[in-house]
């Protein structure tokens, strides 16, 4: 259900919280890069980061699920580097796509915002 | 494209849940190792590494929840979810079910039922193309030959001027007419040889004559072969030709897909069979019997068996047979004031044409009335049906009765389900308590309803069928095929569905909202009677609301049942001034037997002697029609003395009977003598007169001894009145004004027709013209036990007189009077059958009100009683309960009631829409049906054993 993958959503980090429908951009964005499995994304995602956000499972896995679904990612089971099986998650061209406009959006929304702020 | 791979990609990970939660452990699983192996790597062990990870992961289940929850099928299958806990709270309380089930099925069939015949007779276009165009001129439900009237009153038109009209339509697409009436033809079907063998047994198939462009003005096309066309109308007496209908061609002719060519003989004529309709098109006309072929009206007199009708303007008087109806062009059929053109044009021809008809003795008060005819333009959307008007109000009275009924079912339902979820409180506060949203809660609910409601509305088709059954029984009176079908096409199962789901909303979604409003507090630790007393003022207050619903709309529905089973009484018990029991009437057809008219005396002389010999026969006679009947042979008379005033009408209803004819039907002779054995043709000619016409034209009571003349040429008479016989309802029971009725001798009418000297000299006939009005169509047997028991008799002697004399309708008096009736018996029967039901219902449901409150109160009546109330106390106090509801019912439901009737009005005959008795009667049945709702549980109250009521929470 819708609500209870919001209340899911809103407690992503201890220490800073994700701006909402942001998740999925960063996602796309670690996908950009490579395929990964799940505890990649998070990893990439704290690491860049420097710790600020740090995604558990229990937000990120509904959230590749959903993309997949929306046909932006899509997935297999691969090798990992110690040679075990893992879920590695694929940008689709559709998600390439997804990623450039809502980067763009992202960025115009920053600049408004830190317009406002500097007014 | 996209929704279709989600929607396949669901459902698979639905159907193989198994398989999709597999892989999510198992990437939950990989992940956890990830995770720890990442953690060594900074220098834990591998213990507290995957410990961490553990803990960082949390609960696997509210992880794999998560996931499940963002896709869409997790919602589908909640639904399916709360569907089997549905069924299982269901198949729990299996009584609740039954009667839920029982009730619905019953008050949505009705609604189905009642809603397949509306569909049918009044919401249903004609199978054609833009019926909508379509108008008839004038009221065509009127059918017969008549003579003396202006042309297109009572929709009757001549041909010469339907045929006018056909040829130049003015400003309508097109013009087009038929015969008023279908009659039977004999025929004889063609063998697998493809000829009309002439010794094949005959059928009687009734048969429509129709101008050439009937089909294409109607816009209907043929199922195989072509219909009639205009060169097939040509002339008359040519075109011998025949388009027959689905249900003849399936029944009679075996589908035979060669029947086009193939020759089949009506009335002894080969007839070539050039097209076969759809199943669905009965003509324009909606009979109850449907045509089952259609001719050119230019083989009239074959088809009829009739002198020819098809008569130019001079002689044309006396064959108004035919209907007419026109296609309006596209601007007239969606714009008024190109409707309003189109009508003058209609009303312009009509006038003209009485103007010729007259000639150059036109008073200026007749120019002034033919200056005021009109015949107005009916819409002929749904055809032209006399089952519609004969029934529509009925079927709009009664769609109101179920829909009150269903009402009242809905009330008990979620009476039931309000008490229901008063007893779950601790269920539903134990899951909000554990994390379940509202919504959900309500979901559940509203399922369970719903589920209730549409397999509610399945058993409901099943009731339906069986009663649109015995409703189209009813209707069809007896006839055999009728164009009537219990089976529920697209629209009635739509609307049903529709009922359903409307119903499950209505009694649903109050009782679902309320039960989800309990906190999820408190409730969890009060004992369970406590939770319920504390449910809330709107929980008790809903209940109470609901049954004086129900009261109201019991009350409204039982005024209803009483006005019409009164309204019955009322049309059964009055006087019809003829005996209605014991007499057997039959309708037989000599011309289908190949008799003329001038050779029928002997036959009738024959049938009167050999039937009164039958045992248990007290007098036999012959008429023309029944002493009661729609039909109508009647004409002007003329009283040789009296002068009619300006636009009085001379008009009486005639009939022409045997000696025997007032002894064997009962009416009685106020004055004089009755028609006798005595009067033959060689005689002095006769008539009796009944008391409308006495006292009308003859005030001082002279009548016997004087004469009058009929202005039908061929019995023109003038006729000696030998008697005054009792007024009778002759016709429309309901009528209060007596119709005036003129007997005369069928033995004193000439078998030729009078030879008129300016029609000699034009068509100079060898032989002179039979006398069409020298037969009878009817055979009248008083009877001294049970008429039917006199049927078989009666079917034996007639075929030891003649084989071939086709006995086409036999009923008693008792049939014959009920067909008036009808729809006030239809109406008064379901009324008080939905009206009875509905008090039922809303019995079952205050006695389930009452009783819970008692339940409910056993711990406060307990009190009351160990403090020393008496049981009459106890029982006033639950009794006082109820009788406020009723108080507050019949106080809100007598004004409504009084509004509602005034409606049916219409309906009602000798009595008046505010009848005291009914009222009275109602508001009786009413209140013994609350008291005895309510007693009951009273008694139960005082009962109630106060060491156990106190002991017991």
């Amino acid at each position: 259900m819708p609500t209870t993958a919001d209340e899911a959503g809103q407690h992503i980090s201890k220490s800073t919280d994700l701006i909402q429908g942001t998740l999925e951009m960063l996602i796309l964005k670690t996908l950009a890069l490579e395929p990964m499995h799940g505890y990649g994304v998070a990893l990439r995602i704290e690491q860049i980061s420097n710790g600020v956000f740090r995604v558990n499972p229990g937000s990120l896995l509904p959230a590749l699920s959903r993309m997949e679904r929306a046909g932006r990612v899509k997935s297999e089971w691969r090798a990992t580097e110690n040679n075990r099986r893992a879920k590695y998650y694929l940008l689709t061209a559709n998600g390439r796509k997804a990623l450039t406009t809502e980067t763009e959006r992202w960025q115009r929304q920053i600049l408004a915002i830190s317009r406002i702020l500097e007014a | 494209m996209i929704w279709i791979t989600k929607l396949t990609i669901g459902l698979k990970s639905l159907f193989q849940k198994q398989r999709v939660e597999r892989e999510l452990d198992e990437e939950l699983e990989s992940y956890v190792e990830a995770s720890a192996a990442h953690k060594q790597i900074d220098g834990m062990t591998a213990e507290a590494a995957h410990r961490a990870a553990m803990v960082e992961m949390g609960s696997r289940n509210a992880v794999k929840h998560q996931v499940w929850s963002s896709r869409w099928e997790s919602t589908l299958e909640g639904l399916l979810q709360d569907t089997r806990v549905s069924m299982r709270m269901l198949a729990k309380s299996p009584a609740f079910a039954a009667i839920a089930l029982l009730s619905l099925a019953l008050g949505i069939g009705g609604n189905t039922a009642i809603f397949t015949l509306i569909n049918q007779v009044m919401l249903r276009n004609l199978p054609v193309q833009h019926p909508e165009q379509l108008v008839t001129f004038g009221d065509a439900e009127n059918s017969g030959i008549a003579g003396g009237i202006d042309i297109g009153a009572y929709g009757l038109f001549p041909w010469y001027f339907a045929r006018q009209l056909q040829a130049d339509p003015g400003p309508f697409q097109g013009i087009a007419s038929y015969g008023s009436f279908a009659n039977e033809a004999s025929v004889r079907l063609p063998s697998p040889d493809g000829v009309a063998a002439s010794n094949a047994p005959a059928i009687l198939v009734r048969t429509s004559l129709v101008s050439g462009n009937y089909f294409s003005v109607l816009g209907a096309q043929p199922f195989m072969g072509r219909a009639i066309s205009p060169f097939d109308d040509a002339t008359p007496g040519s075109g011998a030709v025949v388009v027959i209908s689905h249900h003849l061609w399936q029944q009679s002719l075996s589908s035979d897909p060669a029947i086009l060519g193939k020759t089949i003989r009506i009335n002894g004529t080969p007839f070539d069979v050039i097209g076969v309709m759809p199943e669905a098109f009965h003509g324009i006309k909606r009979e109850l019997e449907p045509p089952d072929m259609w001719a050119p009206m230019a083989m009239q007199t074959i088809v009829m068996k009739h002198p020819s009708l098809l008569l130019p303007a001079g002689g044309a008087n006396g064959t108004y047979f035919l209907n007419v109806f026109g296609r309006l062009s596209v601007q007239a059929s969606t714009n008024k004031s190109s409707l309003a053109q189109t009508q003058t044009w209609l009303d312009n021809q009509i006038r003209t044409g009485l103007r010729a008809l007259e000639g150059a003795k036109l008073s200026p008060a007749r120019e002034r009335e033919i200056n005021r005819v009109t015949e107005p333009l009916i819409p002929a959307t749904h055809g032209v049906s006399s089952v519609r008007s004969q029934y529509g109000d009925s079927l709009q009275i009664l769609m109101g009765v179920v829909v009150l009924v269903l009402l009242i079912a809905c009330a008990n339902l979620a009476n039931f389900l309000l008490a229901r979820s008063a007893t779950r409180h601790r269920d539903i506060a134990t899951r909000l308590a554990l994390g379940s949203s509202r919504a959900r809660i309500i979901r559940q609910g509203l399922i369970e309803t719903f589920l209730l409601s549409l397999v509610g509305g399945l058993l409901g088709l099943a009731v339906a069928f069986a009663a649109t059954r015995s409703l189209i029984a009813f209707v069809s009176q007896g006839n055999a095929y009728i164009a009537m079908s219990p089976n529920p096409d697209a629209s009635v199962l739509l609307f049903t569905l529709g009922v359903s789901l409307l119903t499950g909303l209505l009694f649903g979604l109050a009782p679902a909202i309320i039960s989800s409003r309990i906190g999820a507090s408190g409730n969890l630790s009060a004992g369970s009677r406590t939770a319920q007393s504390s449910g809330g003022k709107s929980a008790r207050l809903w209940p109470k609301a609901l049954v004086t619903a129900q009261v109201m709309l019991s009350l409204l529905l039982l005024v209803g049942a009483g006005l019409f089973l009164r309204t019955l009484r009322n049309l059964v018990t009055q006087d019809y001034g003829f005996e209605r029991s014991h007499l057997l009437l039959t309708e037989f057809n000599a011309s289908l037997a190949g008799y003329k008219p001038s050779q029928t005396p002997g036959l009738q002389q024959q049938l009167l002697e050999r039937l009164s010999a039958l045992p248990g026969v007290r007098s036999v006679a012959l008429a023309a029609t029944p002493p009661i009947s729609g039909g109508n042979w009647s004409s002007d008379i003329t009283i040789p003395g009296y002068t009619p005033a300006p636009k009085e009408s001379m008009n009486s209803k005639l009939n022409r009977v045997s000696g025997q004819y007032f002894e064997t039907v009962g009416i009685k002779i106020v004055a004089g003598r009755a028609i006798n054995d005595s009067d033959t043709a060689n005689r002095q000619k006769v008539a009796v007169i009944n008391q409308a016409i006495a006292k009308r034209f003859f005030p001082k009571g002279d009548a016997v001894g004087r004469s009058l003349s009929i202005d039908i040429d061929d019995v023109k008479g003038p006729w000696q009145i030998v008697g005054i016989a009792r007024d009778t309802k002759a016709g429309d029971p309901r009528s209060s004004a007596p119709l005036r009725m003129t007997y005369i001798p069928l033995a004193q009418i000439d078998a030729f027709n009078p030879v008129d000297p300016s029609a000699q000299a034009t068509t100079s006939p060898a032989a002179p013209e039979e006398n069409q009005d020298r037969v009878a169509n009817l055979i009248l047997l008083r009877t001294t036990g049970d008429p039917a028991n006199t049927i078989a008799d009666l079917r034996a002697m007639v075929t030891s007189i003649d084989p071939n004399l086709p006995l086409t309708k036999i009923t008693t008096i008792r049939d014959q009077v009920d067909d008036f009736i009808s729809h006030d018996q239809l109406l008064s029967t379901l009324t008080t059958l939905f009206a009875v039901l509905a008090l039922l219902l809303a019995a079952i449901g205050l006695y389930g009100v009452m009783s819970y409150n008692v339940v409910r109160r056993t711990n406060e009546i307990g009190i009351r009683i160990a403090l020393g109330a008496q049981t009459p106390a106890v029982q006033w106090m639950i009794l006082s309960e109820s009788l406020v509801l009723l108080a507050i019912g019949v106080g809100l439901g007598l004004p409504l009631t009084l509004l509602t009737t005034t409606y049916i009005k219409g309906q009602l005959f000798g009595l008046s829409a505010l009848d005291p008795v009914t009222f009275g009667v109602a508001l009786l049945v009413v209140s013994a049906m609350t008291l005895l709702a309510a007693w009951l549980p009273a008694r139960r109250a005082t009962k109630v054993d106060p060491m156990v009521a106190l002991r017991c929470d």
